[in-house]
């Protein structure tokens, strides 16, 4: 062979513009001088991709304790690896172009070299036990849960989050005590709010299939497995809005299953806790919240609790109320439906997959600086910022908007129950006055 | 050209033609008719087929064709296959009046038998040698037959097998007996394997003495049936019948006392002072106040009987609702045992049919101060 390196070459040359068959069938030679080019592009493209500002998802842009800890230790062991990358294919290239066959005699052939095979073994071993020894550490370090301040339960189903805030024996919660309310479990979705500066415990668990919770500024990621609980350490000291979505595939809207977690500084975190356990108050009669009340009641409520809610249509008497409780067991497979006592006090809904403000107003909340953020939180969702288009459609038809077993055609394996909310076939106008009694959810 | 059969079959073409014509005129029958004519054409093929082929007849002038033809090198052996079809026939219509799994048995042996004939007859005639003939049928068949034969065979001795384990009347005694069988199977051949004077047809003697007791016991225990087995009921749903006291019920007997408990199962234990705590995963202490726990999910819960007596946890659910149980609790567990619980709230703790029960509490009976409160947001 030696010699005929450039026997391809040739031919192709010299059939360039002929019309002969070797010219249809080779590549185009100004074809090959391209590659190089879209290879930089891409290359490029990719390495700008991670200079994004923009990218609220970024584990290299730790915002908490937890999540600091694996960048201390990730940064690292990319380090170490890109080292031994270029090292490696600095070799591997130098050895292709420099020892590529020019027509020189055949080296002399030998078998085995021990010490370069020692060394061999040798480095690999020593790369792997320094990053193993601050890798262990990491995990013990995160796993530890001796100095949890506050305890929220996670649930996952598809395709959104549950949190419930629980009761410590103390009365109160997350380390609160609420003003005014006596102290009572706190349902919320989508939105998990902390306080800041509070070492967190979330302790999940799934309705149906495997998720997993990800925020990936605060910590890495667990699975939400049904049937166990596994738990996941978050704090952060700096108040803003950090957004994660589920990373084990889930089913049809796995990608309509995002979360956000909220931190608000102590005094706000309070607010937001009082806010939540304010008794429930009807909108007032003859308004159009007020219709939607009853309308909820009618077609809402068998799946969403909304706290306090009574039913006293067609009574005056006020002892006959009797206090509205869902029972989503009955209609949803996993279920469950979010609660939406506060639904306006959370600023995107359906999974944190749609927002409930207008683009402008979220930008207020989102691009906040850490100062302003937590007043502008809490402000929820007023008449004025409420997104109505998104809202809108979500009651015209939901699944159309975010994709989900709730055709009732393919309910024949979860014995009639819905994946997700179904189809309501609801009447504009009910749609109208249920916007009206959902604004004032907050 | 007209050799004796093509002549019969002509003659019957005719004959048939002829009657077709007459039926067809003088009965007027019209699935009388078809009949006939479809009888005609059948003989008109077959005196065809016969004409063309000479009706396979040699002409006496080429002996050296007729000595040479492979159909003349040997007479056809005994064949077994025409009885195995007589048999395949019968009981395909046996099943037919009996039960579809006999005609399915039929209709296998009735195409395996098939299968075998011709490729019997085929082979026979492959050519003058006889000992060729056999290899040639052998090396295509016994693809297919070697694995049905030794799946049928593995089948037996495990199905025979089976029986016997069954039919022994206790779960010790079958470890026992087949603990001695064991035993003898290991000492035979060990002495088989050790004594290099004993001959294949010992050992073809004592296989085929193994197989027949085998294949007997299983028949003999097929026969006599299983033995008693007891079937495992769980507490979990006996509310009505009151089976969640402090007694040992029927349910309770056979149950395993303990499990393993495994890390991510929230856990309920009945510590030594008669108190029921909580720890969840995380948890770095035992919890005494209330445990709350998310609403219309399979919670697995771990009970822990740290006390000296058995004892079992039971929760009070929502009276009546649909597809949810009044009450449920764990088997009665040993002192330092483990059980699960899979408790379902479909209700919320703040609705009135719970609020009316006192809310949600894990007790245990005869243990009046274990009561653990859990609420359902
Ligand atoms: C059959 C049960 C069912 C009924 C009835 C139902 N929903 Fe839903 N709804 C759900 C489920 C399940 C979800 C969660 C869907 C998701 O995010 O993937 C949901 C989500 C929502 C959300 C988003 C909540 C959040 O926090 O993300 C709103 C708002 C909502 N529904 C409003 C309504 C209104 C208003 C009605 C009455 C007209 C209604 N729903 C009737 C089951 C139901
Ligand atoms: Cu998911």
């Amino acid at each position: 062979m030696n010699g005929h390196t450039n026997h391809d070459r040739t031919i192709w040359v010299g059939s360039h513009d002929a019309h002969t068959l070797d010219a249809v069938s080779a590549v185009n030679p100004r074809r090959r001088r391209r590659i190089p080019g879209i290879a930089a592009a891409v290359g490029a493209a990719i390495a700008l991709s991670a200079c994004a500002t923009d990218a609220p998802q970024d584990t290299w842009q730790p915002a908490g304790e937890n999540a600091q800890k694996i960048h201390d230790l990730q940064w690292p062991v990319f380090l170490t690896a890109g080292i031994v990358g270029v090292l490696v294919f600095g070799l591997l290239a130098v050895t292709v172009l420099r020892f590529r066959d020019k027509g020189q005699s055949m080296p002399e052939q030998t078998h085995g070299k021990p010490v370069i095979e020692y060394l061999f073994i040798a480095i690999p071993a020593v790369i792997l036990a320094a990053i193993a020894i601050p890798t262990v550490g990491v995990v013990m370090a995160l796993a530890d849960t001796d100095d949890t301040e506050c305890v929220i339960n996670v649930t996952g189903q598809q395709w959104w989050w549950e949190y419930d805030y629980e009761v410590e024996d103390d009365g109160t919660i997350c380390g609160f005590a609420p003003t005014a309310a006596e102290a009572a479990p706190i349902v919320t979705s989508g939105q998990l709010v902390i306080p800041a500066d509070t070492k967190v415990l979330l302790r999940g668990t799934s309705r149906d299939v495997i998720h997993s919770y990800w925020i990936p500024r605060l910590n890495g990621k667990r699975d939400m497995v049904p049937g166990r609980v596994h738990y996941l350490r978050l704090s952060s000291e700096t108040p803003g809005i950090y957004a994660g979505q589920c990373t084990e595939f889930c089913g049809l809207s796995h990608a309509n299953m995002r979360m956000e977690t909220i931190v608000l500084e102590p005094d706000h975190f309070q607010q937001w806790l009082d806010n939540e356990l304010e008794p429930y108050t009807s909108p007032e009669e003859g308004t159009l919240a007020a219709a939607g009340e009853s309308t909820f009641i009618t077609q809402c409520s068998r799946c969403h609790q909304v706290n306090g809610l009574v039913d006293d249509r067609g009574t005056d008497d006020p002892d006959d109320d009797t206090l509205v409780v869902s029972y989503p067991d009955q209609f949803v497979y996993s279920g469950a439906a979010p609660n939406l006592t506060n639904l306006m006090g959370r600023n995107t809904f359906a999974g944190a997959t749609f927002d409930l403000l207008t683009d402008e107003c979220r930008a207020d909340v989102w691009e906040a600086d850490p100062e302003v953020f937590g007043e502008r939180y809490l402000a929820g969702v007023t008449e004025d910022c409420l997104n109505e288009i998104e809202l809108r459609e979500w009651l015209r038809n939901s699944p159309a908007k975010k994709p989900m077993y709730a055709d009732a055609e393919m309910l024949t394996e979860t014995d009639g129950k819905t994946r997700g909310m179904p189809y309501l076939a609801l009447s504009e106008d009910q749609i109208d006055e249920l916007i009206a009694y959902l604004l004032e959810r907050k | 050209m007209f050799t004796t059969g093509a002549k019969l079959l002509l003659g019957a073409t005719v004959a048939s033609l002829a009657g077709t014509v007459a039926y067809g005129v003088l009965a007027e029958g019209t699935m009388g008719t078809i009949g006939l004519v479809s009888a005609t054409v059948a003989l008109a093929t077959l005196a065809g087929i016969v004409i063309f082929t000479r009706d396979a007849n040699v002409f006496a002038d080429e002996p050296d064709t007729f000595d040479g033809a492979a159909a003349n090198a040997a007479r056809p052996g005994a064949s077994m296959w025409p009885f195995a079809l007589g048999l395949a026939v019968t009981t395909m219509t046996l099943g037919l009046v009996t039960y579809p799994a006999i005609f399915i048995l039929g209709a296998i042996l009735f195409v395996a038998g098939i299968a075998e004939w011709i490729l019997q007859a085929w082979s026979e005639r492959a050519s003058a040698d006889a000992s060729h003939n056999a290899e040639v049928r052998s090396r295509l068949a016994y693809t297919a037959e070697m694995p049905v034969a030794a799946a049928i065979g593995l089948g037996i001795v495990i199905y025979s097998f089976s029986r016997v384990m069954l039919g022994v009347p206790s779960k010790t005694s079958t470890i026992v007996a087949f603990s001695i069988v064991a035993t003898i199977v290991l000492i035979v051949g060990a002495i088989v394997g050790a004594n290099r004077s004993i001959t294949a047809p010992k050992i073809t003697a004592l296989f085929a003495v193994a197989g027949v007791a085998l294949i007997g016991g299983g028949a003999v225990s097929g026969l006599n049936g299983e033995r008693h087995m007891h079937e495992y009921e769980t507490t979990a749903y006996f509310a009505e019948k009151d089976e969640c006291g402090a007694e040992k019920t029927y349910a309770d007997k056979h149950a395993s006392q303990t499990v393993a408990g495994k890390a991510g199962s929230v856990e309920v234990i009945l510590n030594p002072d008669g108190r029921l705590v909580h720890r969840k995963p995380g948890d770095e202490v035992d919890r005494v106040g209330a445990m709350q726990l998310p609403r219309s999910n399979p919670n697995n819960l771990l009970f822990r009987n740290e006390t000296n007596e058995d004892r079992r946890l039971v929760i009070d659910l929502a009276p009546d609702y649909e597809g949810s149980p009044p009450r449920i609790c764990s088997m009665l567990v040993e002192p330092g045992g483990v059980q699960w619980l899979t408790v379902n709230f479909a209700v919320p703790s703040f609705a009135p049919e719970i609020t009316e029960i006192g809310g949600y509490r894990f007790q245990v009976p005869g243990v009046d101060s274990a009561d653990l409160e859990v609420v359902v947001p």
